[in-house]
């Protein structure tokens, strides 16, 4: 018996028009939907449970009511069960950082005892990237970040994984199991839950935990960091018409981008 | 309308599924007039071609609500995909109420799954608003039924291989309409000429005919002059699709016309801000609710065990009237722009027109509604 546990998260979009309040974007202007990176980190479970003979696979979530729906979604698509940690004490912190989210992770791992962690490479929102890497630190976890492909030995413990590094260049990995991979888009394509998916979706259990369940109190969740302003940056925008023949027209784009950088030799 | 938490996922999920893949496809589909059989394919694989197969045959038995709901948004993605797979809930539909076990058990599975796809045969070249003066003729011989005739505007008559037929087993006879199921595998079923369309291009509309087409005497699905009364009462819960489909087409045509109005710029102001316009967005909105709200009613009475047939009429009446005028609203919005096949809603209006006609044109819904409210 193998078990999968995928991390998830409900992220905020912005609408293209919005206005900040201080540092905040009311709720008007946005609209939630499963984090990006995750969609990729369930399918990529799912289809681990497809292809052995006992996995189960454990959704996780940190968030509010409402997440429910992002979490059916993933139990919908094929996730046997999920977790979601909520209570007052969350609901009246300001800013949730990796920390906090490390040792409420940390906490479902203790419980769990998952023998592969899947996350997103980052959260759309705060775009921390962080917190895959830092919970498998305090879980005592090996870990891989921005996994691209993945081949699972799991008789063997080992995970083969290739990472997507800067620059075009791929390198492959072997981590030994537990582990956690941080999941990057692209690994694989993301399903449509099925309506028999759905159905089955709404018997599936979603666990409802607060910090007290998991032996946590208000100081793990306390931020270092504050969040001091945010706005929205001024954007420039430039137009140079190429004038000329098709070959003048290139000639005058090539030195252009060399200009700026792309295709550096 | 309060949804249930499973009707609101599917909405959402069918509607990524619309704006994801039925939509990106359109364009080329229509223009080609090519069935998207890939995504025919996504379809089954969201379960969406078992909607109306009973769950001990491996669908998804859809209440009446998640069908609206279903073909609402197929509709927003791509109004000819949507066309077809309401036609192979038809199929699909007869054969659960009418069929035998057996007859379940061999096509029920299968079509869940996508493929046989079904037909619905009843319109004639001479027999459309009236199916009673249809010509086409079962005659009984042996352990047999012998099947002459012509059948018109089948969609999926090309990539169909299950037919629901409709034909008479005494010429004579209005009254004697019955309905058959027929494997279009079987001799003397002959596909007709792919019909040019205004809209729908992407649709498979061919004739069908069937030349001394020699079926079992088991596959009848209903007593012989029971026909008729099978077809309307398969049509009225259709009928709650059709309209619910009206409504997505109508939808998308609202939306390329909101964001158009917003973007183009004249008068030194987006075109949304001067009144004309927004009055236009006015109207439309008020439209689109109007016969949302008619369609899920409609659709609640069909699930409560009410007679639904009177309020089904007026959403398909209303509905469709109001994709028309909208698609058309939405044209003008556009301005030249509009009339131009690279604009979506050049495609929503020509499209938009076959929802007041086919499975029961506006003027035999007024009939029906009439003769709910006064007789």
């Amino acid at each position: 018996m193998m078990k999968v546990l995928v991390t998830v998260k409900e992220v905020a979009e912005v609408e293209e028009d919005f206005v900040l309040d201080g540092t905040r974007i009311d709720d008007r202007f946005l609209e939630y939907d499963l984090n990006e990176w995750d969609d990729y980190a369930i399918e990529t479970a799912v289809q681990l449970a497809e292809a052995g003979d006992d996995v189960e696979v454990v959704s996780a979530t940190i968030g509010p009511e409402r997440c429910e729906e992002t979490i059916r979604m993933a139990l919908a698509k094929g996730v046997d069960r999920g977790i979601r940690v909520w209570d007052d004490t969350l609901a009246s912190v300001d800013l949730l950082d990796v920390n906090a989210k490390t040792e409420i992770f940390n906490a479902i791992i203790a419980e769990e005892e998952p023998d592969l962690i899947l996350t997103g490479v980052q959260a759309h929102d705060d775009s921390f990237g962080a917190t895959g890497v830092s919970v498998a630190d305090a879980a005592g976890y090996e870990w891989a970040a921005v996994v691209n492909a993945l081949d699972l030995d799991a008789d063997a413990g080992v995970a083969h994984v290739r990472r997507e590094l800067e620059g075009g260049v791929e390198e492959l990995t072997d981590v030994e199991l537990p582990a956690v991979l941080t999941i990057q888009t692209g690994i694989n394509e993301p399903r449509y839950a099925s309506l028999r998916g759905i159905r089955m979706a709404q018997r599936k259990e979603i666990a409802q935990q607060t910090l007290d369940d998991l032996g946590l109190d208000e100081g793990a969740v306390e931020s270092q960091i504050t969040l001091t302003d945010m706005y929205e940056p001024e954007s420039e925008s430039d137009v140079e018409l190429f004038e000329g023949d098709a070959d003048a027209a290139a000639a005058s784009l090539a030195s252009v981008l060399r200009e700026k950088g792309v295709g550096a030799q | 309308m309060e949804l249930t938490a499973e009707q609101r996922t599917i909405r959402d999920v069918v509607r990524e599924f619309a704006v994801e893949e039925l939509r990106e496809g359109a364009q080329e589909a229509d223009k080609t007039e090519t069935f998207p059989e890939d995504l025919w394919d996504g379809l089954a694989e969201l379960d969406l071609t078992g909607l109306t197969v009973p769950l001990e045959y491996g669908g998804y038995e859809a209440d009446r609500v998640t069908y609206a709901l279903v073909n609402e948004e197929v509709a927003y993605g791509q109004l000819a995909v949507a066309t077809a797979l309401s036609v192979h809930c038809l199929a699909t539909s007869c054969l659960s109420e009418f069929g035998t076990d057996e007859q379940k058990e061999q096509w029920l599975p299968e079509m869940a799954t996508g493929r046989p796809v079904g037909m619905f045969c009843l319109s004639e070249p001479e027999a459309g608003s009236n199916p009673a003066e249809m010509s086409t003729t079962a005659i009984r011989e042996g352990d047999e039924y012998v099947l002459n005739g012509r059948k018109q505007w089948i969609t999926n008559g090309q990539r169909g291989e299950v037919a629901i037929v409709f034909a008479k087993t005494d010429p004579e006879d209005d009254g004697s309409v019955t309905q058959f199921l027929v494997p279009k595998s079987t001799a003397g079923v002959e596909v007709g000429k792919k019909e040019e369309k205004l809209g729908l291009r992407a649709s498979d509309t061919t004739q069908l005919t069937f030349d001394d087409v020699r079926i079992p005497a088991e596959n009848r699905l209903t007593a012989e002059g029971r026909g008729l009364s099978a077809a309307f009462h398969i049509l009225t819960g259709g009928r709650v699709g059709i309209a619910a489909q009206a409504v997505g087409v109508a939808q998308a045509a609202f939306d390329q016309a909101r964001t158009y109005a917003h973007e183009r710029e004249q008068f030194d102001a987006p075109i949304s801000e001067i009144q004309t316009i927004r009055h236009k967005f006015a109207e439309m909105a008020t439209q689109i609710e109007a016969s949302r709200g008619l369609v899920h009613e409609a659709a609640r009475q069909d699930d409560a065990g009410e007679d639904n047939r009177v309020t089904a009429a007026m959403a398909k009446y209303f509905a469709s009237e109001a994709a028309v005028d909208v698609a058309n609203e939405a044209v003008q919005i556009h301005g030249g722009y509009g009339y131009m096949s690279e604009f979506d809603v050049e495609r929503f209006y020509r499209d938009a027109k076959i929802t007041t006609i086919y499975e029961g044109t506006s003027e035999i819904q007024k009939e029906i509604i009439a003769r709910g409210v006064l007789d």
